[in-house]
């Protein structure tokens, strides 16, 4: 093309960005795959509904804290969730209360839940 | 340089370069196709699926009241438990879609210490053991024991693992 005619180069030009336009396409076509599953992997591996559960049924056990008759009934009830989360959640769970706290004019105790699954890691101080 | 004359080769040459080293990378790389298995896509909206519905049938009528997931576990209704599971998980806008279930309840033998667990609902006929099933599973706090488990250490307030096993056959 060179030296043979001088016109048309605009249209060459052009041709070429067109080309480069579609090959950029083919590349974001051929990445969807892989961003899919990397997203599902990731969602997959983080336990999001686990450590809302786990929350959920801290909470309860604080809600029923004072209907529990003994200390002994406390030990299991908290020895039940560490335990079954180790068997079969695969995840160390640990969590205690302090005393109750005057919070804004509500006696709330601070609730600490410690969870490690060997890849996520969540530790939280809540007031209940 | 000689000189500068058929630069617009020069030019020529490096596009056409460009472009067919592209072509090759592209179809190099698109060869590995990943399947839907593969990218664990299905697996990880199923295991959402079973987290809401558990959720939503842990979530009781109103403040107070026992929730249909409890009522299940407490009295071991098996058949409740999947029928009312199956239908959530199952509901689509037309049609149906093609959901199978079996459920565990894991608790804590306080006197021995040991972990054990019971079936709630059996697996049916789809089970062939080759699904690539997800676990779902959900924490439930019970006032004594559930009615009808033989085998289980003193009533006691305690709190219990229901595991669904969730595949699609």
């Amino acid at each position: 093309m060179a030296c043979m005619n001088e016109d048309g180069q605009w249209i060459v030009l052009m041709g070429l960005l067109t080309a480069l336009g579609l090959f950029f396409l083919a590349l974001i076509i051929n990445q969807s795959a892989l961003v899919g599953q990397t997203t599902a992997e990731g969602v997959l591996e983080f336990p999001k509904n686990d450590i809302r559960d786990l929350r959920s049924a801290i909470f309860d056990y604080y809600d029923s804290y004072e209907e529990l008759n003994n200390d002994l009934d406390r030990q299991r009830y908290v020895e039940d969730i560490v335990r079954i989360s180790l068997e079969r959640k695969n995840a160390v769970v640990h969590f205690e209360n302090g005393t109750p706290q005057d919070v804004s004019g509500r006696m709330l105790r601070p609730i600490t839940i410690h969870y490690n699954n060997g890849v996520t890691e969540y530790h939280e101080t809540v007031y209940y | 340089m000689v000189n500068d004359s058929g630069q617009l080769y020069t030019m020529e040459g490096v596009a056409a370069g460009v472009i067919m080293l592209l072509t090759a990378y592209i179809v190099i790389s698109t060869t590995s196709i990943y399947t839907p298995g593969d990218t664990h896509i299905p697996d990880m909206q199923l295991e959402q699926l079973g987290s809401d519905v558990l959720a939503m049938m842990d979530t009781p009528d109103t403040n107070g009241v026992k929730s249909d997931l409890e009522k299940f576990v407490v009295g071991d209704d098996s058949a409740g438990f999947e029928g009312m599971f199956l239908g959530y998980c199952n509901a689509k806008a037309i049609g149906a879609d093609n959901l199978h279930m079996s459920a565990n309840v894991t608790y804590r033998d306080a006197s021995s210490n040991e972990i054990r667990d019971y079936p709630l609902v059996g697996p049916d006929n789809t089970w062939t053991g080759r699904e690539s099933a997800v676990r779902v599973t959900r924490w439930m706090e019970l006032e004594g024991n559930p009615s009808g488990v033989s085998g289980m250490d003193p009533s006691r307030p305690r709190v219990v693992l229901v595991e669904v096993l969730l595949w699609r056959a």
